[in-house]
């Protein structure tokens, strides 16, 4: 028989479907409808990995999220690998393809198991904590081998063939969990004709309903499922998202569903109508209000060797009989605190398979399911607990006894029971992450022995989250939730339509987390608290003793609750653990925070479509085009893609950056060169109040300034700093025209907002952004008018066209406006026309301008030349530390202005006048070969003993092909006062440069260059 | 030649009648990415209208409303996020933000009207700025097309939240856009002319499932 624990009869399964998968290289069968575990379980497949830290065999425990152990590496090639998958989570597809995170050779004789005990007397609690105190160095080494030990799993080194995306949404009502709390609550919310989103993170809805024993309206509970869920579908205001987890509650009702869409159908998407879908998908859930229906998660006993291979969840147990045809075994012992779990008992009686014993914490065990129980003839033991399993590999035996919970003992030796499945409950924990993700710290309740969850604004919690389990409580529960998350949205609420449920009568549960041994917790045999981190209740109790009281501080001891398991099944017991330990109640003890993701979430999702090509807006000018053409190398400015430098192709060579800015910087200087500075930012400036506004923004005057003029303006925080710089034109007496840095432009135009709308409302102007609008070339150069008066009708007579002039006219026939500004030094026009006409008036002055050698310059070129004549960059020589006065630009500074600036006052603090200061100065290397690298230190004595006084640093550094030399820009300690100095520069590799300090002007001091 | 309308402020024409070649800002994208043309499968098709005439007024409401009203015979639509066509449907006025309007008309009326509400303005507090160069418009319709926005914006698009006649400043996917709804069917993207590239891209990219197509 292939499938040795399947049952003939029963499940959601399709067995006319039959699929194969391998695991760990060995072919398996399952059927359409399984999941990976159940499909495992099946097929007789005890051991599905090696524990973290004790490398110990260990089988699948639950049937859903919160499994510990059965975390898989799935995909058949190098780029479909994917970590972290639950094989309790992943629907079985045709060919699947899964292995073990952990085991080396193979999980089922593993290597590391010897290492095992070795290792894990390497690794005590603490382990961690301690690895990471001391000493620091050696982390790198551990860590190494931690990972080749624990195997948590690999990304695929290949690149991933699938796409994933992000949707938006919107909703009145969130219903996070399809169980019968949700549902109900979707159904009211839906009804009322509110927009209603259900999300539910297994294959189909339902939750509990999936495996309960219990009739809704004298039918099976899938049925009333199968019909809500179609009415739900039907609806035109309600999406259902199955295959979708929750992971992340964020701020103001903002949730992060992850959609997966293909995963159920294979590794990686399979194509449809020739295009490959997307494979997961992250909505975006901004909602009105969150109904959380997340049930409950069972916990487990904690007991020695409760790890072993057939030891499950009572709860699981149902699930796998029931939802997949599935046993898990063929003897089972079950060891319980409360009545629901003897479903677990029933279900595999009913399979027809053997019930050794259920081992019953409580002493007098009563209830409908006990009795029903007994009605089977099930022997039922009082007032015990199984306290230890016996087996290597798998359950051989389970040691009953007697215990005593208040005092934490066993009474007598117990028997040993013959099984070879364990099945425990010690209650459930309502599932309580979400609700934890926004802050709201949760409340013990002894009644139902868990924390519920407490609620932010605008969220709503159902069922089994809540703590309420019996059926008819959560239905009601969760209608009440939909229907009041409906009203609150704004909708008429539905009176309730419920499906009839028979009110079952449980016996009271007991609390019992750590089940007593005979010997000392420190001595009995592991018992584990949480098994993806290997954490057994010995490491909570060492912990407690080595002083460690916060259950926090337990738990970063412990490694308690961490990565992907999140404490979904251990942090109960490990809280209840601690409390023994302290002599605290749990309450006291309290809980630790929950963290999204809920479950791991591939970060393809996370990720969308923001990435490769559209990782971030790259922002093109209207000429680039043209430039792509002439082969430029561009520069990343923001997000604006300028060129870079032109490289020319010299006897079938490409020409060498240094080559080309160089060719390019002659150009300039000796010809005529141009530049795409459409980036630069512009604003326009109208109002009667522009002049002023002005006056108080820039450091310098504005009063005067003609129609017609330009003029350079510095711009300061309120700190007294250079944050800007550029140049205003006076367009009209109530009309300026602003430019500023390519990176400055939106930062620039939010400071003239902010400070006209909070200091000086009553300034009659108003800032428009016209960047975009305009495209700018700047033509530069010795024969720029030449070349400038072959294309243009406006009179470029020097006299009546001066430096520091606009004007307007045609530029190629287009409209424009010129003004005669320079960053370079030479003779310049900067010409402004609409940008859609932008790239025919560049080529019409490259068709002009051959004679002249027009040569098209970049960005390197343009930093070049614009440090030779000492113009800084906002941001690169200055970086918010820098008064107008450190760069020698007193020039540029009013002080005597009737309205105070932005930065005046600042720039009057003592600090600000320190002769001490880092101030902007030229450096020349004494050797001209050298090119010293920007950031480089400075220091005044080379041969200070070390740490030396660190006396400045260089800004921008260049070769220049007009000085023939490297020379730069730098910001020195009483620089100005230093002319002449020399400076020493020592560098990584020992050497020292030496530099003089000379003016930032290297070039044309008088500026007679520009102002031709 | 002078375009000045006083000595106050210096208005500009910055069109031509002249024969020179013109360009849309997604000139270079259409050459690089191409343009797949819609088929009859096609549930989103993208369509820009470029080289419109594109004015931004700020000023206060009731004297720009005066204004426009005497010289385009258009009111301005005073609640916010809203959208006023006129009557032919080619000129539109959008509220942006309490004291700024977005004004799109056919291509070439936009000098002569910045000159017409001047001279209506008279000396109120306002500033128009021709913005037409820095952007372009993009329909996009199609039964899938509020979809695709989903994926591309964070605002919500439902039609119960944003029906005709609305307009919004959003994120667009990592760039921003100004959408609006004219008509049921139809919706527009006013996209920022250096980020045209990157939006249309992403539309290609994110309406692939949807078998998007560019009306040429």
């Amino acid at each position: 028989m292939s499938q040795p624990n399947r049952l003939d009869r029963g499940g959601s399964i399709d067995r006319s479907r039959e699929l194969s998968f391998t695991f760990n290289g060995q072919s398996y069968r399952g059927y359409a409808g399984d999941t990976l575990a159940s499909a495992l379980l099946a097929n007789g497949v005890d051991i599905v990995n090696r524990s973290f830290k004790y490398s110990r065999p260990r089988g699948i425990v639950a049937a859903g999220a919160e499994e510990p152990n059965a975390v898989i590496q799935l995909g058949s090639t190098e780029a479909a690998q994917v970590p972290n998958v639950r094989a309790t989570q992943q629907a079985l597809f045709d060919g699947l393809e899964a292995r073990s995170t952990n085991g080396w050779p193979n999980v089922q004789r593993d290597l590391m198991g010897l290492v095992g005990k070795l290792g894990g007397g390497f690794m005590p609690p603490g382990f961690y904590y301690k690895t990471f105190m001391a000493p620091a160095s050696m982390w790198m080494t551990y860590e190494k081998f931690i990972r080749k030990g624990a195997g948590l799993g690999r990304a695929p080194a290949e690149r991933d063939p699938d796409t994933y995306d992000h949707v938006n949404r919107h909703c009145d009502v969130l219903v996070v969990g399809g169980g019968p709390a949700g549902l109900a609550a979707a159904l009211a919310a839906g009804r009322s004709g509110s927009l209603v989103i259900l999300a539910d993170e297994q294959e189909t809805m339902g939750g509990s309903l999936l495996d309960t024993r219990e009739l809704l309206d004298e039918r099976p509970a899938e049925q009333w499922v199968a019909e809500v869920t179609a009415e739900l579908e039907a609806m035109d205001n309600v999406l259902l998202l199955p295959r979708t987890t929750a992971n992340g509650y964020h701020d103001h009702n903002f949730v992060t569903l992850h959609e997966r869409r293909t995963e159920h159908l294979g590794e990686t998407a399979p194509e449809h109508n020739g295009r490959r879908p997307v494979r997961s998908r992250l909505h975006r859930v901004r909602a009105g209000r969150v109904v959380l229906a997340t049930g409950a998660h069972e916990r487990p006993l904690v007991y020695g060797n409760n790890d072993v291979p057939g030891n499950l969840l009572a709860g699981a147990v149902s699930s796998y009989i029931r939802r997949y045809g599935v046993v898990p075994g063929s003897k089972l012992v079950l060891s319980t605190s409360n009545d629901h779990a003897y479903r677990a008992a029933l279900d595999w009686a009913e399979s027809g398979r053997e019930v050794a014993a259920i081992a019953d914490a409580r002493a007098e065990p009563k209830g409908e399911l006990v009795e029903q129980a007994r009605a089977k003839g099930i022997r039922i033991i009082p007032g015990a607990a199984v306290v230890e399993a016996r087996g290597q590999n798998r359950v051989s035996g389970a040691r009953v006894a007697r215990i005593n919970i208040d005092d934490f003992r066993v009474e007598g030796d117990g028997e040993l029971i013959e099984c070879d499945t364990i099945a425990s409950s010690g209650g459930y924990s309502p599932v309580i992450h979400l609700a934890s993700h926004t802050g709201a710290r949760p409340t013990w309740r002894d009644d139902i022995l868990g924390f519920v969850p407490n609620m932010v604004d605008g969220v709503q919690a159902a069922g089994g989250v809540q703590g309420v389990y019996a059926t008819p409580e959560v239905l009601a529960g969760g209608w009440t939730a939909g229907a009041e998350a409906a009203r609150a949205a704004g909708f008429e609420a539905l009176e309730a339509a419920l499906p009839s449920v028979e009110t079952r009568h449980d016996g009271e549960a007991v609390a019992l987390y750590q089940v007593p041994h005979q010997k000392a917790t420190l001595r009995a045999p592991k018992q584990f608290v949480d098994m993806q981190n290997d954490v057994s209740a010995a490491a909570i109790e060492v912990a407690t003793r080595e002083g460690f009281e916060s259950i926090e501080h337990v738990k970063r001891y412990t490694a308690m609750g961490f990565g992907t398991d999140q404490g979904k099944l251990g942090n109960i017991n490990g809280m209840a653990i601690a409390a023994r330990c302290l002599g605290r109640t749990i309450p006291e003890v309290g809980t630790t925070v929950f963290r999204p993701n809920y479950t791991p979430v591939t970060f393809g999702a996370i990720v969308g479509r923001h990435c490769r090509e559209l990782f971030d807006p790259k922002r093109y000018t209207a000429m680039h085009q043209w430039h792509v053409e002439q082969g430029a190398e561009f520069e990343d400015v923001g997000q604006w893609k300028r060129p870079w430098y032109f490289p020319r192709r010299v006897q079938g060579r490409q020409e060498s950056m240094h080559d080309a800015v160089a060719r390019e910087c002659r150009a300039v200087r000796e010809k005529v060169g141009i530049l795409d500075a459409s980036t630069l930012g512009k604003i326009d400036i109208q109002g009667p109040d522009a002049r002023e506004f002005l006056g108080r923004v820039y450091t310098n005057k504005w009063a005067k300034l003609a129609p017609g003029r330009v003029r350079y303006g510095l711009m300061c925080k309120d700190d007294g700093m250079v944050f800007d710089d550029g140049t205003t034109s006076c367009l009209a007496e109530n009309h300026f025209l602003m430019t500023t840095s390519t990176g400055g432009a939106a930062t620039v135009l939010e400071w003239l907002e902010v400070w006209h709308q909070t200091e000086w409302p009553e300034l009659e102007v108003y800032f428009n952004s016209v960047t975009d609008h305009w495209a700018t070339l700047t033509v530069t150069g010795p024969e720029a008018r030449k070349l400038m008066s072959e294309v243009t009708d406006i009179d470029l007579d020097r006299e009546s066209f001066k430096f520091m002039d606009w004007r307007e006219g045609k530029v190629a026939n287009v409209p424009a406006r010129v003004f005669r500004i320079s960053f370079t030094g030479e003779l310049a026009y900067e010409i402004n026309v609409q940008a859609n006409y932008a790239l025919h008036v560049w080529e019409t002055l490259f068709a002009h301008g051959e004679k002249y050698e027009l040569t098209p310059y970049g960005t390197e070129t343009m930093h070049v030349l614009r440090a030779e004549k000492g113009f800084i960059i906002a941001g690169q020589d200055t970086d918010g530390s820098v008064t107008p006065e450190d760069l020698g630009m007193h020039w540029a500074i009013g002080y005597d202005k009737p309205f105070s600036w932005i930065g005046k006052r600042a720039l009057t603090r003592p600090d600000t006048a320190r002769a001490d200061r880092k101030q902007m100065v030229g450096l020349k290397p004494k050797d001209p070969k050298v090119i010293l690298e920007e950031g480089a230190q400075i220091v005044f004595e080379p041969e200070h003993a070390i740490p030396m006084p660190m006396k400045g640093h260089v800004t921008s550094s260049y070769y220049s092909p007009t000085l023939d030399s490297g020379f730069a820009l730098a910001v020195v300690k009483g620089g100005h006062q230093r002319m002449g100095e020399t400076v020493y520069l020592p560098m990584v590799d020992g050497q020292v440069h030496e530099a003089e300090i000379v003016s930032p002007i290297f070039v044309d001091p008088k500026g007679e260059r520009q102002n031709v | 030649m002078s375009n000045t309308v006083d000595d106050k402020i210096k208005t500009f024409d910055t069109r031509t009648d002249a024969n020179v070649p013109i360009e849309s800002p997604l000139a270079y994208t259409y050459r690089r990415s191409g343009a797949p043309a819609p088929d009859k499968n096609s549930q989103a098709v993208l369509h820009e209208r470029p080289f419109l005439g594109h004015l931004t007024l700020r000023g206060g409401a009731i004297v720009l409303d005066e204004a426009l009203r005497s010289v385009l015979d258009m009111s301005l639509p005073a609640e916010p996020q809203s959208l006023l066509f006129d009557a032919s449907g080619e000129r539109s006025v959008q509220w942006i933000s309490p004291d700024e309007w977005l004004l799109i008309v056919p291509g070439g009326e936009e000098f002569e009207l910045e000159n017409r509400l001047r001279e209506a303005l008279g000396d109120a507090h306002f500033a128009i700025t021709n913005v037409g160069g820095g952007q372009t418009v993009v329909d996009l319709e199609g039964e899938a097309a509020s979809e695709l926005l989903m994926k591309s914006v964070i605002y919500d698009v439902h039609p119960q939240h944003f029906p005709v006649g609305k307009g919004v400043t959003t994120v667009f996917a990592k760039a921003t856009v100004i959408l609006r709804r004219p008509s049921e069917t139809r919706w527009e993207l006013v996209v920022r002319r250096s980020f045209a590239d990157y939006v249309y891209r992403w539309l290609l990219d994110a309406g692939a499932e949807y078998g998007i197509g560019v009306q040429r």
